[in-house]
């Protein structure tokens, strides 16, 4: 945390000031002493003097743990040199290389010769030598005759099988964390007011006003409801006309018939798309030195996930493509769903050093299982890479067991073609290249001068007769059937226990498949989406929710577990999850239900005595106003000048801020140093593609306005839209009617019309020159930034 | 007025909420310089300055520096040749002693090869320093070697990124970003974070001063000195179509437009942000140009410096902290090589000698100046490259990489002068006497800042984060 900050929430009060890991394996034998005690373990009959043991707990045992344990102790991962350090019996009787320890003599002591790291090949710990001082303390506990308080050493009482350790109560997490109940079907709770409610969702949120006293913000009026639902579902204002036509149809099915349109419009995969891509890190490579890669077909993955929002793919099966989709039997371009994954940085080493290139390969797999399990269900299993989890109930051969399916795969590019047409097309590339290779030679050799013409025109023919080579997209494939191993403390290198391939022991139980068909994948693909795992609809549901009330329901999309915040509103969010089940996984369907509360369309009106009381929203008294992203207000800002150039799908555009295509078309450097408009999204707060990012952040500051006042395209766009303007003939009040239409979708107050006025009336420049100017600052404004 | 009674409820909700949950709150927070730093320095007074990532922030505990100049020496530069002395090379040359034989996958196969340039001692510490040094061997009585320096691998790009952002991969924070993250800057009308470099961008570019996880305001914005105009510092920063007052003018109408909308929204607090942004963007035109322009020095200053392009950046770091930069990263290169010293490999004699003059002045020169000013003692000067060559011989000429042992020095805030931490063996191979390992330097840089390494945390993918991950100890006996 930043110095000062005062601690969060009183769960972590003391946790986050000490470093976690350490607290944590501190914790562990604590547990195991406890457990010895309830067991009622003998007193000793020989107990140390209570000095001694006081000097052991304070300074020699904290040494031992944070030091030595995990390689030296029942719950070390592997043992290594067959040497225990937990229990005082473990440490006389000793490892590979004898006792540890002769009780009175340090110097006699295999242990504190490894602490003073006197030979390089026994010297303790590897990694970081301990310090003087407490090599000092260990030399005085040997001295003392190495005291140790009686218990029974943990791991000899926790009866873990099959690699749950004592530490989880897997039952206990199943029934009391949240996320992890099964969902329930919650009736939609009573409420005061039945008037105000269009359906059960507005009853759990109105039952939750009414109880805080609170009331729902009067309905918002139609220009703000069409502006907000044409922003939301597809990131482009309403036309002026657009407006003026739902403003003034009296059909009572009007707005129902807005979102039908709004959900037809193929601009709708284009937003909420992106959403997806936010998650998915997605990226067309080039990620800097170690992740230089480019990935000239990442679009296809791209506009794989566009078309499947635009189809309304149910969600389930989009889940499944995404990470088993090559291996639908027979059908071509099933695989391009995969990009999920494949578009993700791969890292490598630079020199070939074995250390670095295990480093660059576990970065690489933590990356697949940070990816998926934060996206598809909201847990953050890469914490367990190291050790098991110190928060959720995931231990690292969870992570491992995870790591392992994406261990038997490989990235790379695939044909999109069948195989014969593949095969065809190869086959004339390599006779064309042979023949290529000929031409070469004979005309470096004056003898075959001959037979130049013949060859070229053979070349020629080839050419000509070539079928057309197939696309191809970054793709998962298949490249193994094994097991890792858990690594020792993360290190590729240093195995431990087996790990098979599995699905997550909180989900799965205590008796989870062992996944065994190709790489895991498909069996994968199924565990998630299985309608049991009450992870992946509630996780989604609450995406959903997210992008149309500016927080979601669960204020950490990505992260369900302890850390992660609890649900404001749980038997809203289990209801909005069964009924997207119960709705076949259709996303359109819970937008309709969603735009069709009255909690969608309030106002986004302030109340004084609402914010006193609910200042975060939390209830949700009005629908919160929020900033548009980046790629919404620039497309909006091309929309209104006329310009957008609606053309969808492609390879990306490497020049955005020339470019008058939808932001979501171009191209984005995972290192965001490649493309002048890598500086321009992030400035806007376009989220850095390396890891899935479940939220974006709002921030303000100087250089954004330096780009509205200063850039190109900025000048450009206000010189297009003062172009508009000034196609009205009529007089300076209705120019600004016009633009007031256009950028805000209402009709500018008197205040404004005279502002305007007298803005572009001064004398200090050329009419013309006002009114760019003048459009700029609109198109700049607060307003145009802002759904409401 | 109306306005104001939003405000207190305002100021009374975030007295309720503690800082993290406020940042949650705004949802930006976390985004950039919040809103309160830019309130602050507009109207004089702070809503929530908790809120803006770039305000300054105070340390965990009274902190020895305010400031920090890298001087990031990328390649590896050979410590045998610069300023670890290890005379028993030229006597046992050619040997190949047990002591070397580490295992590696360098080229190191070789005998012990002497260095090609004389050492001699300096300053009242009597510090020896090799010849190609002569600027820096006068400032030893104000510098603390760290001649046991080591890091866990010898490839560039992987050693580089642990040496600036403390792992092998390039995907965690920098150790700048690290530092405004935790104690913001001094100066609201400019970066808190520069990074800078002649030409060529050191070995993974970005991720040297980026920000990773952390609030995007924490990353280095880079200047490329051989292309130096305000352009190529910020972005848009010059308006080539409008007059200042005619600038002005846009300006005071859209903050009118925008006004009008905060009446009818009745309360908006990210839109009184923005005006107090956008009234700084106005200003910083004139401020960020101003920092950068040299010829605002004195003849004087400017012949201290000398004319390399490397010293042009010693003198903007001075600029830059003089007015409240809280980090300075400058990256050597030379013929537009990101990774200079490595041409070690090939020839020690003239590669080291050439990189060594292109640096040597400039850097006495800025420890100079800073004292001059006053600055030395709260400014912290880091000295190193990823790591440092072998003391046996690559070829006829030349060294190859060496992860075991290495030199760094420390100069200016707490930091001891003429002082000599730890020790390679006795021919400058393996650090054996008082290791630091990267984590442990990175520990010792945020303590003489102020901060404890182990609190500096951020969470982020589920778990809290820190610059030295799960090691680090503070060398105390350099810190004065």
């Amino acid at each position: 945390m930043k110095p000062s900050a005062p601690t969060s929430a009183g769960q972590l009060a003391g946790l986050t000031a000490t470093p976690l890991w350490r607290w944590q394996v501190i914790v562990r034998p604590v547990i195991g002493l406890a457990m010895a005690m309830a067991m009622g373990a003998p007193p000793s009959a020989d107990a140390a003097k209570a000095d001694d043991l006081e000097f052991f707990e304070s300074k020699i045992r904290p040494v031992l743990v944070t030091h030595c344990y995990d390689c030296h102790s029942g719950g070390a991962e592997k043992l290594r040199g067959a040497l225990r350090l937990d229990s005082s019996a473990h440490i006389l009787k000793g490892g590979a290389s004898g006792p540890a320890l002769v009780a009175g003599d340090p110097e006699a002591s295999l242990l504190i010769q490894a602490v003073r790291y006197q030979d390089e090949d026994t010297a303790m710990p590897p990694k970081q030598r301990l310090s003087p001082a407490q090599v000092a303390d260990l030399e005085s506990w040997v001295r003392l005759g190495a005291p140790w308080p009686e218990e029974t050493a943990p791991g000899e009482t926790d009866g873990s099988q099959g690699g749950a350790p004592a530490g989880y109560d897997w039952k206990k997490w199943r029934a009391e964390h949240w996320a992890f109940r099964p969902m329930a079907q919650p009736l939609p709770p009573a409420v005061q007011d039945t008037t105000w409610g269009q359906g059960p969702l507005d009853d759990f949120v109105l039952a939750r006003l009414e109880a805080a006293g609170l009331r729902p913000a009067p309905p918002a009026d139609r220009r703000t409801l069409i502006r907000r639902a044409f922003l939301n579902l597809t990131g482009l204002p309403p036309s002026p006309a657009e407006v003026a036509a739902f403003v003034s149809d009296s059909n009572p099915n009007a707005w129902d018939r807005v979102i039908d349109r709004l959900l037809d419009s193929p601009h709708y995969g284009e937003r909420w798309g992106r959403h997806w891509l936010d998650v998915a890190r997605y990226s067309d490579g080039m990620g800097g030195f170690l992740d230089a890669e480019p990935l000239p077909e990442a679009w296809r993955y791209r506009d794989w996930v566009v078309d499947a929002f635009n189809r309304d793919m149910p969600y389930d099966e989009f889940v499944r493509a995404q990470i088993a989709g090559d291996l639908t039997p027979g059908e071509v371009g099933s695989g391009v769903a995969t990009g999920f994954f494949a578009v993700g940085p791969t890292y490598i080493s630079d020199g070939g050093d074995p250390e670095a290139q295990a480093q660059a390969r576990a970065e690489t797999l933590a990356d697949r299982v940070d990816t998926f399990s934060r996206a598809f269900l909201g847990l953050t299993v890469a914490c367990a890479r190291c050790h098991d989890h110190k928060f959720d109930p995931i231990t690292a051969r969870d992570y491992y067991a995870l790591a392992g399916i994406f261990n038997n795969t490989s990235t790379g590019l695939q044909p999109l073609a069948p195989p014969d047409v593949v095969s065809a097309v190869d086959a004339a590339q390599r006779e064309i290249q042979e023949i290529e290779k000929l031409l070469v030679a004979a005309e470096a050799d004056d003898d075959s001068q001959g037979r130049r013409p013949e060859l070229r025109e053979t070349l020629k023919r080839l050419r000509q007769q070539a079928p057309p080579a197939y696309a191809r997209a970054h793709q998962l494939a298949e490249a193994g059937t094994s097991d890792l191993p858990v690594a020792i403390r993360g290190d590729l290198r240093k195995p431990g226990e087996p790990a098979p391939r599995r699905f997550l022991q909180i989900i799965a139980g205590e008796t989870p498949t062992h996944f065994q068909d190709g790489s895991g994948r498909r069996q994968l693909a199924s565990a998630v989406t299985e309608p049991a795992n009450p992870l992946t609809a509630r996780v989604l549901v609450n995406r959903l929710w997210k992008h149309h009330f500016g927080e979601g329901l669960v204020r950490s999309p990505s992260n369900f577990g302890h850390l992660g915040e609890k649900p404001s509103h749980p038997e809203l969010l289990d209801w909005l999850a069964t009924s997207f089940i119960h709705h076949r996984w259709s996303l359109k369907s819970m937008h309709r239900m969603i735009l069709q509360s009255s909690t969608w369309q309030m106002s986004s009106r302030h109340d004084d005595a609402a914010f006193a009381i609910d200042g975060e929203n939390r209830l949700l008294w009005r629908m919160p106003p929020r900033r548009l992203e980046v790629e919404a207000w620039r497309d909006s800002l091309l929309a209104v000048t006329g310009e957008l150039d609606p053309t969808r799908g492609g390879p990306p555009t490497t020049s955005l801020l020339e470019s008058t295509r939808r932001t979501l078309y171009a191209s984005i450097s995972r290192n965001g140093d490649r493309h002048p408009s890598d500086d321009f999204l992030r400035l806007f707060d376009f989220p850095t593609p390396r890891s899935t990012s479940e939220t974006r952040a709002v921030s303000t500051v100087p250089q954004q306005y330096l780009f509205m006042m200063n850039s190109p395209f900025m000048r450009d766009r206000a010189r297009a839209l003062a172009a508009r303007m000034a196609t009205k003939t009529s007089p300076d009040h209705e120019h600004i009617t016009f633009a007031y239409e256009l950028l805000f979708s209402r009709e500018p107050s008197p205040i404004e019309i005279e502002l305007g006025i007298k803005f572009l009336h001064a004398p200090t420049s050329s009419p013309d020159e006002r009114l760019i100017v003048y459009a700029q600052a609109l198109l700049s404004s607060h307003e145009f930034r802002q759904i409401q | 007025m109306r306005f104001h009674d939003h405000e207190t409820a305002f100021r009374q909700a975030a007295a309720r909420l503690s800082k993290r949950d406020f940042l949650m709150r705004l949802g930006s927070g976390i985004g950039a310089i919040g809103l309160a730093g830019v309130m602050d320095q507009a109207r004089g007074r702070s809503i929530v300055s908790a809120a803006s990532p770039l305000s300054p922030s105070p340390p965990h505990f009274a902190p020895r520096a305010k400031r920090v100049i890298q001087l990031f020496m990328p390649g590896g530069p050979s410590q045998v040749d610069t300023f670890d002395y290890k005379p028993l090379l030229a006597k046992h040359a050619g040997e190949r002693p047990a002591l070397v034989d580490r295992k590696s996958l360098r080229n190191t196969k070789n005998g012990l090869m002497p260095s090609p340039f004389a050492f001699k001692p300096y300053g009242q510490s009597g510090k020896w320093v090799s010849d190609i040094f002569p600027h820096v061997g006068e400032c030893v009585d104000d510098i603390s070697f760290i001649h046991s320096m080591h890091t866990d691998i010898p490839e560039h790009a992987g050693a580089m990124m642990m040496m600036n952002v403390g792992a092998l991969q390039p995907n965690r924070p920098s150790l700048g970003s690290w530092l405004v993250y935790g104690l913001g800057t001094e100066n609201q009308n400019l970066p808190g974070f520069v990074a800078m470099s002649p030409r060529a961008q050191p070995r993974c570019t970005l991720a040297n001063w980026g920000n990773a996880f952390l609030p995007g305001a924490c990353a280095g914005s880079y200047v490329n000195i051989a292309a130096m105009t305000p352009e190529a510092v910020m972005h848009n920063l010059q308006n080539t179509h409008l007059t200042p007052t005619a600038q002005r003018e846009q300006i005071d109408l859209l903050r009118q437009l925008n006004q009008t909308h905060l009446e009818r929204r009745q309360y908006d607090h990210e839109l009184e942000a923005g005006i107090a942004a956008m009234e700084m963007a106005f200003r910083m035109q004139a401020s960020v140009p101003d920092v950068f322009d040299l010829s605002r020095e004195s003849p004087a200053t400017l012949a201290l410096y000398g004319d390399t392009e490397f010293a042009k950046g010693c003198l903007l770091a001075r600029r830059l902290v003089e007015q409240g930069v809280r980090v300075v990263q400058l990256s050597l290169s030379i013929d537009d090589y990101d990774i200079a010293w490595d041409t070690g490999h090939e020839n020690i004699v003239d590669g080291h000698a050439r990189l060594a003059q292109a640096c040597d002045r400039g850097i006495g020169a800025l420890i100079k100046d800073l004292k001059e000013r006053g600055l030395f003692e709260d400014t912290l000067i880091v000295w190193g490259g990823e790591f440092g060559r072998a003391p046996t011989s690559e070829g006829a000429k030349g060294r190859d990489h060496n992860h075991y042992g290495y030199t760094t020095w420390l100069a200016g805030g707490g930091v001891k002068g003429g002082y000599s931490h730890g020790a390679t063996d006795e021919f400058g191979c393996s650090a054996v006497e008082d290791r630091v390992h990267v984590h442990d330097l990175h520990a010792t840089i945020l303590h003489l800042m102020g901060l404890n390494h182990e609190q500096l945390t951020y969470r982020y993918s589920g778990r809290d984060y820190r610059l030295t991950d799960v090691s680090g100890h503070v060398v105390h006996n350099v810190i004065a």
